[in-house]
């Protein structure tokens, strides 16, 4: 019953919330429905577009999945973008580096292991402040994250710049060879191997809440860390491996989007919300109140909001950040699906 | 230094007042951001700064509300809600841009703040223009955390307000209303940080471009945790964050054979080893992000 008027109530919200932004079209001469209508058109309504929103779902959907690991102990992971540039520029350097020197299947799991390591390490540091000291883990996650740009931006002008130029004024790293990115499952799109990885998993993340202890006490965290604690759950401990796993997921979101997608590291722009896979994913995992089949759904509703957004802007020259717009109005309406959760529930210990 | 340190003044205040009344509201770059493009955009088109600092603080206000309703009235989580705050300040002010200014090809850009000049007292080597050489906004902004400060640890409402955020329920017992407090704080909040905002573009920048604040709101926060929520302490750590950037910008051109990157990564780094070092565990208001259910 409670489920059922959450469930409907979310649905209601995301609604509001997307009709509210879709009168941000009419400041550019748009009245606000055939903004909207063009908006779903643009992402769902051919097959193009909808091939490009279900590939584009892989980056959000793994995100997803690794954010939700420890907000579902309401530790907030906010460094994934990060995670995620330092995962990407870990895996490269692999499949540059041991491209000549390794077959094709142990150079990609070499790069998919250490892009794990490299966004779990980074996320280190925060994580430890936060359950040691108690240190917001927001701030330094984030603040993490401008760590990484930059990072990113020295080694592709510095040590990894590449020989040719894939986008002309464009930094870049050399591109990995073509041997070496996953397979296009259905010719002529985007839809491939990473897909089939970050559907695989979203049903482990489903596993991991439902039937595992560190599901379970994870959950229990998430409803109050005292009771938790009575309950004796090694709080610290389970806060600890929630993060790894968020950081260590959230590394391998750069890998897949790098042998999945791009083929080559690009500079990241902070503030450009298209690639930004790191902070979307805190939307698309919180919409769906951190439930896998929700993620899935909402990874794939996000990520046609960008492919829609995409159209609209060379279309009608709608700038892309109304997406950022509608992504906080979404999340700023998802807590209120929290609230309806967690205040009829109350633990019993 | 002071020019770069002021727009983290005026968040780190209202935040301040905020989090004493037990609200965290981690929407302040959001609501930064929204100041910057009203703050701007009046100015360029009104020519009046005190319009454009007010609009700015008022449109702060709005955004602040927001995240007022769902963490006071609803009981949301705080940190997802501010979250959604920092989405929607982050898109709207980039939509904002694009649909006011998006006709012109070179970005406009509105003219400098007057700056006071006094006679003899301006002139004095170093600390002259310092003290006396600096724009109204600015005075205004250091008023505003001094008064802060008298405000919070001198007066009866200070008491009340800090009391709500450090146990609400003893606060109404004594006949305070925690919901009335922690509104009109989160509202003071984010009137302040859209004035922080609006002095980024209005004094600092001179135009706006994408994302401007780049994490200044965030940075804010963290040096609340280092000033151990005293307005005081965290107006001397704004000064020292704002002097050692501006140290580093110096060094860097010094330096050209260091890559920039390095340079443009300390100030982060910096926050997070700084909260390192100093935050410790304790210090804040015990009730701080919890929600309070009257008579529950």
């Amino acid at each position: 019953m409670v489920e059922t008027a959450r469930v409907l109530a979310l649905v209601g919200f995301v609604i509001v919330a997307v009709f509210a932004s879709s009168l941000l079209f009419s400041l550019f001469g748009i009245p606000p429905l055939t903004g909207l209508v063009s908006l779903f058109k643009f992402g769902f309504g051919t097959p193009g577009a909808f091939a490009s929103t279900v590939g584009g779902m892989v980056p959000l959907l793994i995100m997803a999945v690794g954010l939700s690991v420890p907000f579902t102990a309401r530790v907030w992971n906010i460094g994934g973008q990060g995670q995620f540039v330092i995962g990407s520029i870990v895996s490269t350097w692999v499949g540059l580096e041991f491209a000549k020197s390794a077959p094709p299947g142990v150079v990609i799991l070499l790069a998919l292991v250490s892009s794990f390591l490299g966004g779990a390490m980074w996320l280190v540091p925060p994580i430890l402040m936060r359950i040691y000291r108690g240190i917001n883990e927001v701030i330094t996650t984030l603040m993490m994250n401008f760590v990484s740009v930059f990072l990113l931006d020295w080694l592709i002008t510095g040590p990894m710049e590449g020989r040719q130029a894939i986008a002309l004024n464009e930094p870049s790293s050399a591109p990995l060879p073509g041997y070496l990115m996953f397979p296009s499952l259905v010719p002529g799109t985007n839809i491939g191997l990473g897909l089939v990885f970050a559907l695989f998993l979203a049903v482990a993340f489903f596993f991991l809440m439902k039937y595992t202890r560190l599901g379970y006490e994870l959950r229990l965290i998430g409803q109050g860390v005292g009771a938790a604690r009575y309950a004796g759950v090694a709080v610290e401990r389970d806060m600890l491996i929630a993060s790894l796993i968020s950081g260590g997921i959230a590394g391998v979101a750069g890998m897949v989007q790098i042998f999945g997608a791009t083929g080559v590291l690009l500079p990241q722009v902070f503030s450009d919300i298209t690639t930004s896979y790191g902070y979307v994913g805190i939307p698309v995992a919180l919409i769906a109140s951190l439930n896998p089949i929700g993620i899935i759904l909402s990874a794939f509703f996000f990520s046609g909001i960008l492919t829609g957004a995409y159209g609209m802007e060379l279309a009608y020259d709608i700038p892309i950040d109304v997406v950022t717009a509608v992504y906080g109005m979404v999340m700023f309406l998802a807590p209120l699906g929290f609230h309806i959760r967690f205040s009829k529930r109350k633990l019993r210990v | 230094m002071l020019p770069r340190a002021l727009p983290i003044i005026a968040a780190a205040t209202g935040e301040l007042v905020d989090q004493s009344a037990g609200i965290l509201n981690l929407g302040v770059e959001g609501i930064m951001l929204i100041g910057t493009i009203v703050g701007f955009f009046t100015d360029f088109y009104t020519g009046s700064l005190l319009l454009a600092f007010l609009f700015a603080g008022v449109a702060g206000t709005l955004l602040a509300l927001l995240h007022a309703v769902a963490s006071i009235s609803l009981r949301a989580d705080q940190v997802v809600s501010g979250t959604a705050i920092w989405f929607i300040g982050w898109g709207l002010s980039g939509v904002a841009y694009r649909a006011l200014f998006g006709n012109y090809l070179v970005p406009p850009t509105i003219a400098a703040l007057p700056h006071l000049q006094l006679p003899v007292l301006t002139s004095i080597p170093i600390i002259g223009p310092i003290l006396f050489g600096q724009d109204p906004a600015a005075y205004f902004i250091l008023l505003m955390i001094v008064l802060t400060h008298y405000f919070l640890f001198h007066t009866q409402t200070g008491l009340n307000l800090r009391t709500v955020g450090e146990d609400p329920r003893t606060a109404e017992e004594m006949g305070v209303n925690p919901i009335r407090y922690r509104y009109a704080a989160t509202m003071f909040g984010g009137f302040m940080a859209g004035i922080g905002g609006a002095y980024l573009t209005i004094a600092v920048t001179g135009t706006f471009y994408y994302d401007l604040t780049a994490g200044l709101g965030f940075i804010a926060v963290a040096l609340i945790y280092f000033g151990k929520w005293k307005p005081l302490r965290t107006l001397v750590g704004c000064l020292v964050y704002g002097a050692v950037y501006v140290l580093f910008l110096t060094i860097q051109t010094h330096f050209l054979m260091i890559p920039y990157q390095f340079f443009a990564m300390w100030p982060y780094l910096a926050i997070v080893v700084i909260l390192a070092a100093v935050a410790a565990k304790s210090g804040g208001p015990a009730s701080l992000a919890k929600p309070y259910e009257k008579g529950a």
